[in-house]
């Protein structure tokens, strides 16, 4: 008699199952899914852009409270798709290791640096029993000294890449499709461009108009680098320049 | 290490005496992405097959191909971020050796460090083995080496091997193919064709990172140009 399902723990904590799959990472993915947002980033020639629904399911919530845009430093943002309180952890940490980088090592904490260490955190939660993995997809963007527009998806199983333009979320695989049909030949996007394809991605896939305050929008560009959250003002802006352009 | 609540080993002996979590890490393995490596007369070469997710994917954030120190380089077949823990650790032990003994680490005591850590991991409490094999490839006093070391620990040296999803055909082809006498340039072109038989798609420098390390003990990675150069003469 082997113990051929790892006596059925392999689904409740991170042990393998016998076709070497993790499933509490698995399980974690379908909880990103589960928080029924959509959410997509763009990277143009010299700026990045990130949008994602918002939801607020009550109207006597207060609208501001909800987000899922954080910004880590001035120059770097997170984009969190999935379960908010994981989230929250994570952007709080986040914020602490990027200050404490500027602090030790004298300058801002790269793009990329940043996407490594969270993507480092979320592989130790896939080994260790104790903690389970985050229910949650990071994008994270900003312009890196060198390299210019970045933008980073760090997933529960602790992977992590850098996209030219990506998508997570309940409609994570509708939009990719229709992403790469758009970035095929590689365009370079300015900013308005970046920000009106990230927008109709949305639009497209979730098969509805938005109005402006049913989206947020992050952006960083090349000139400013600082990372924004756009005021519904120029959401609309976007919006009609979109229903104008189709 | 870790909460006092899982202070016992997940990777526990079944009747029959084996231990299922390893054997399950391996099947992880072997359904990785194809890599190899060949030991050839005066180098050797390690490669991988990059198969991205979606073309949005920026390949050049992508590098599998990793080097511990200026004269030891690594690739996997596995779980990605399990492989960045180890190389994150081999760099520091290759360092911390170096701080010891004012010399740079040889390869067998490199190899031997990565797979004692792989073995903790197989016996210590709460946590999984690691879902990666490693081909280490390296150059040092003792001539061109190449080590596997697997999720269980164990490692050994090889002239040529292959892991993931491929490994069956790759090792067949390898076996007929090899030579104890090749030349660095003649292993890599092995190689890609190694590579090659068992490619779904068109193969080219955009899909495949190779590492190298001849007698100048400088392991570097194969810029995607170089690879073209390669492929053009293998055609």
């Amino acid at each position: 008699m082997s113990r051929g399902s790892g006596g059925g723990y392999d689904r409740h904590i991170t042990i393998f199952s016998p076709e070497g799959r993790l499933f509490q990472v698995e399980y974690a993915f379908k909880a990103v899914k589960a928080s029924g947002i959509t959410s997509i980033g763009v990277r143009g020639k010299d700026s990045v852009c990130v949008v994602t629904q918002k939801k607020v399911p009550d109207k006597l919530l207060d609208q501001t409270s909800v987000t899922h845009l954080f910004p880590i430093t001035k120059y770097l943002g997170l984009l969190a798709t999935g379960m908010t309180a994981d989230a929250r952890t994570l952007v709080q940490q986040a914020r602490n290791e990027a200050a404490e980088f500027r602090f030790k090592y004298g300058y801002e904490m790269p793009v990329d640096v940043l996407a490594k260490w969270i993507a480092d955190k979320s592989q130790v939660y896939t080994q260790h029993a104790y903690m389970r993995p985050l229910g949650v997809v990071s994008m994270v963007l900003g312009i890196d000294d060198e390299y210019g527009p970045r933008l980073y998806k760090c997933d529960p199983a602790g992977h992590f890449f850098g996209h030219k333009a990506t998508s997570a979320g309940l409609k994570e695989q509708e939009a990719i499709n229709f992403l790469e049909k758009k970035m095929k030949n590689d365009p370079a996007f300015t900013y308005e461009e970046t920000v009106q394809t990230a927008i109709s991605a949305l639009q497209s896939v979730l098969q509805e108009d938005f109005k402006a305050n049913e989206i947020e929008v992050g952006v960083v560009r090349q000139e400013n680098p600082v990372f924004r959250v756009l005021s519904t003002e120029e959401i609309d802006e976007h919006l009609t320049a979109i229903s104008e352009r189709d | 290490m870790g909460d006092s609540q899982y202070s016992f080993s997940l990777t526990t002996f079944s009747p029959s005496g084996k231990l299922v979590q390893i054997e399950h890490a391996l099947t992880a393995v072997g359904s990785g992405q194809t890599s190899l490596g060949i030991k050839a007369a005066n180098g050797v070469v390690i490669a991988t097959e990059k198969k991205l997710p979606s073309i949005l994917v920026d390949e050049s954030s992508v590098q599998k191909i990793q080097s511990l120190t200026p004269n030891i380089g690594v690739v996997y077949s596995g779980m990605g971020p399990d492989f960045r823990v180890l190389v994150r650790k081999s760099r520091k032990q290759a360092e911390q050796y170096h701080r010891l003994y004012k010399e740079p680490i040889p390869v067998t005591q490199l190899v031997r460090e990565i797979a004692a850590v792989m073995q903790e991991f197989t016996q210590s409490g709460g946590v999984r083995p690691f879902g990666v094999s490693l081909l280490v490839a390296g150059f040092d006093d003792n001539g061109a080496q190449l080590y596997q070391v697997d999720p269980s620990g164990s490692y050994f040296s090889w002239k040529a091997s292959a892991m993931g999803k491929n490994v069956s055909n790759a090792k067949t082809f390898l076996e007929k193919r090899y030579t104890d006498d090749m030349e660095l340039d003649d292993a890599v072109h092995t190689a890609i064709l190694t590579l090659k038989e068992g490619f779904e798609g068109q193969i080219s420098s955009k899909n495949i990172e190779i590492g190298i390390i001849s007698t100048d003990k400088q392991f570097r990675v194969l810029t995607p140009a170089e690879i073209d150069d390669y492929l053009a003469e293998v055609e």
